[in-house]
């Protein structure tokens, strides 16, 4: 069995540790004796759906995303034959906002793949910024990651990655983070994300494969202890208190 | 007011002295009394410094270039101001000008150098006026505390353009510094390293991929490490500047050499990027006049003792202690341990406090896959987020032992490790484990003697 994955614009879209995830996906394929690749596309690169497997889309600043906005237009139809098709993709933090209808910056409206229904406004007061702590359906352990982000995201009545136990999440009030639409999760989490979640890791990786293989896959077990550890670290840490996201200008 | 500045030089004396018996550091404390007594003290002592304030900026490097350049200058026989330890927000910089001051409230000293955190140069400048800046770079650096780099660069820009008669002293290489720079329209002189000195360079993350003027796509003649580099753009004008400072013949590895406006220079430091920050020193002193025939002299004599690359001799045990915070500099520490070919024990200790940034997905931009080497004999990882750190590594197939509480860490690597120790801390744990280190010294040395 092969997986390939597509990093799409990591020249741009790489804040954050996301190379975190890549490597992550690759070392759990590797593990279990399953073939893994990684293909970049940078800015300028023509990207060929029908090879990937996973699409990883990540973050960037205002200004790379604006940059990178301008391109999604040449690809929205692939990608969204590809979403439609069953195509698994994890998209983060800036990656999320892009897949929906549009992000709001100060310098304007940013549009976005608009292949799931959800806008992402400009929020007006601080940023929210820490850690964060989720029950997700999609797994049994929480998912632990950080967040930082100004925009506020509206998921309308799409269904959302997790409940938000510990953090702020998608706008700060709604108590849910994130969005899962068919085989797709678009998420604020970092830390990266899927390291210390390996469930999550998991999960895209036996959906991408029992979408090119057409068939039930049940993945092999591995030794996750260290990745539980760090987990229950945050976990622990975290639960039952209340996150309370500071006004930047106070924190410099 | 002077009975008001008196007051505040006497308390914020007094709050420091408490603090270092009670083995704290004190700084931010003395600094934020004096401020609220006097809030004119910043600006009035700052005025009593009778040559020139030097501020030093930038995401890696500061301490190191501010230290060096006030050793620099001390060494001309100049009475200098400066936060050596690495206090630079608005209360530390206070307290270095308030702790210097006399108890009369006046301040004795020819020149100020001042380190000063990136996003608090714009709380700082309302207070004086420096008359020279230098910025020494910008690489992505607590996320979660600056936001995105372009949110620093336009702080450092906003900064610069509130003092415009402060001439600054830039990085070169750097292609985000020098934007800032020159956005800024204030005067500067540049430094840097115009040659090529490495080979390939290997793949770290790099910001200002695209160029900051125009959006285009930044070109490369050569990298020297991250970002830094000959850069120029694909589109528009923008390229790396003529240099002013530039060093040429670099040697690296077990000394440091180069050769700047026809003079020679040496110093028995490790690490590339301690170019930049003798460089830096050097550009600095020069473009305030002074010749420093001695500069090589002062370098010889300079020993860090703020666990930059500080240097711990216990039971047989040589130990390296520095501080490694964001992937810039962890992937510097990263080449000047891997400098040393010799079989060597690892200490990591990762902390998320709020001075460290609470977010710590930078370690997996850090390439810790340049540690699967034969002399690496051990690997423990310490700190409030060693777990991370053991999840980090094992994605790159290293193997590390975890170890929360350092002391423990270092006492059983004098004990039973290779006699080779290199132990890298991100901020908040460089102050403790210094002073974990100075006690088992004195421990030691009792013992023996």
């Amino acid at each position: 069995m092969k997986i390939t994955i597509g990093h799409l614009y990591p020249d741009l879209l790489n804040l954050y540790g996301d190379r975190g995830n890549i490597q992550c996906l690759m070392k759990r394929c590797q593990w279990r004796g399953i073939e893994a690749e990684t293909i970049c596309y940078e800015i300028n690169d023509e990207i060929d759906f029908s090879k990937l497997d996973i699409i990883l889309l990540g973050g960037g600043s205002d200004r790379e995303q604006m940059l990178v906005c301008d391109k999604l237009k040449n690809i929205k139809k692939s990608f969204q034959t590809y979403v439609e098709d069953n195509g698994v993709v994890i998209a983060i933090c800036g990656g999320f906002q892009l897949l929906g209808n549009y992000y709001a910056t100060a310098e304007g409206n940013i549009e976005g793949l608009g292949i799931i229904d959800l806008d992402t406004d400009r929020g007006t007061d601080y940023r929210l910024i820490d850690n964060i702590v989720l029950e997700s359906d999609l797994v049994s352990m929480p998912v632990v990651g950080f967040e930082n982000h100004g925009g506020r995201t509206n998921i309308k009545n799409n269904k959302p990655f997790g409940k938000v136990i510990y953090g702020s999440g998608n706008d700060g009030k709604s108590g849910y983070e994130g969005v899962v639409y068919k085989n797709v999760i678009g998420t604020y989490l970092h830390g990266p994300l899927l390291p210390k979640n390996p469930e999550v890791a998991d999960y895209l990786i036996q959906k991408a494969l029992e979408r090119k293989y057409g068939e039930p896959v049940v993945l092999k077990t591995l030794d996750d202890t260290e990745e539980k550890e760090a987990n229950a670290y945050i976990y622990n840490r975290f639960k039952g208190k209340v996150s309370k996201p500071q006004n930047q200008e106070q924190l410099v | 007011m002077k009975l008001r500045r008196m007051t505040a030089v006497f308390a914020s004396k007094f709050v420091a002295k408490i603090c270092r018996m009670l083995g704290k550091q004190g700084v931010t404390w003395a600094g934020k009394i004096a401020l609220m007594i006097d809030p004119a003290i910043l600006s009035e002592l700052a005025g009593d410094v009778r040559e020139k304030i030097f501020v030093v900026c930038g995401t890696n490097g500061k301490t190191t270039t501010n230290n060096l350049l006030c050793s620099t200058l001390e060494a001309q026989n100049k009475k200098v101001v400066c936060n050596h330890t690495g206090s630079n927000m608005l209360n530390g910089c206070v307290a270095a000008f308030v702790l210097a001051a006399g108890w009369n409230g006046k301040l004795d000293a020819d020149y100020a150098c001042i380190e000063v955190d990136e996003a608090s140069a714009l709380r700082i400048f309302p207070h004086f006026k420096p008359d020279y800046c230098v910025l020494t770079n910008l690489f992505r650096d607590q996320l979660d505390r600056y936001g995105e780099i372009d949110i620093t660069m336009n702080l450092v820009k906003e900064a610069m353009k509130m003092a415009p008669d402060m001439k600054v002293i830039v990085n070169a290489d750097d292609a985000l510094s020098t934007y800032v720079t020159m956005e800024s329209g204030n005067a500067y002189a540049t430094y840097g390293i115009g040659e090529k000195v490495f080979e390939e360079s290997i793949n770290e993350i790099k910001e200002g991929r695209f160029c900051k003027k125009c959006g285009a796509k930044m070109n490369y003649h050569f990298y020297h490490f991250s970002q830094l580099g000959d850069y120029y753009c694909s589109n528009c004008d923008f390229k790396r500047p003529e240099i002013k400072y530039n060093a040429s013949h670099i040697e690296t590895g077990k000394h440091l050499a180069f050769d700047v406006e026809g003079r020679h220079i040496e110093a028995n430091y490790r690490g590339f990027y301690n170019i930049y920050n003798i460089l830096a020193v050097y550009a600095a002193a020069r473009e305030a006049g002074l010749e420093i025939p001695n500069f090589v002299e002062v370098l010889k004599k300079y020993n860090p003792e703020n666990g930059r690359n500080e240097h711990f001799s216990i039971d047989g045990t040589e130990i390296i202690l520095n501080l490694a915070k964001n992937p810039a500099g962890f992937n510097q520490n990263i080449s000047a341990v891997m400098e040393d070919t010799s079989e060597k024990d690892l200490i990591i200790l990762i902390n998320d406090n709020d001075q460290d940034g609470t977010d710590i997905s930078w370690l997996w931009d850090v390439d810790f896959d340049r540690f699967q080497a034969d002399n690496i004999n051990s690997i423990i990882v310490s700190g409030i987020r060693c777990q991370d750190m053991r999840l980090r590594l094992k994605y790159v197939d290293i193997s590390s032992s975890l170890e929360p509480d350092v002391e423990k860490a270092i006492r059983d690597r004098i004990e039973h490790g290779c006699k080779n120790l290199y132990v890298l801390v991100n901020y908040t744990g460089l102050y403790s484990t210094h002073n974990i280190l100075k006690k088992i010294e004195a421990e030691y040395s009792g013992k023996q003697g």
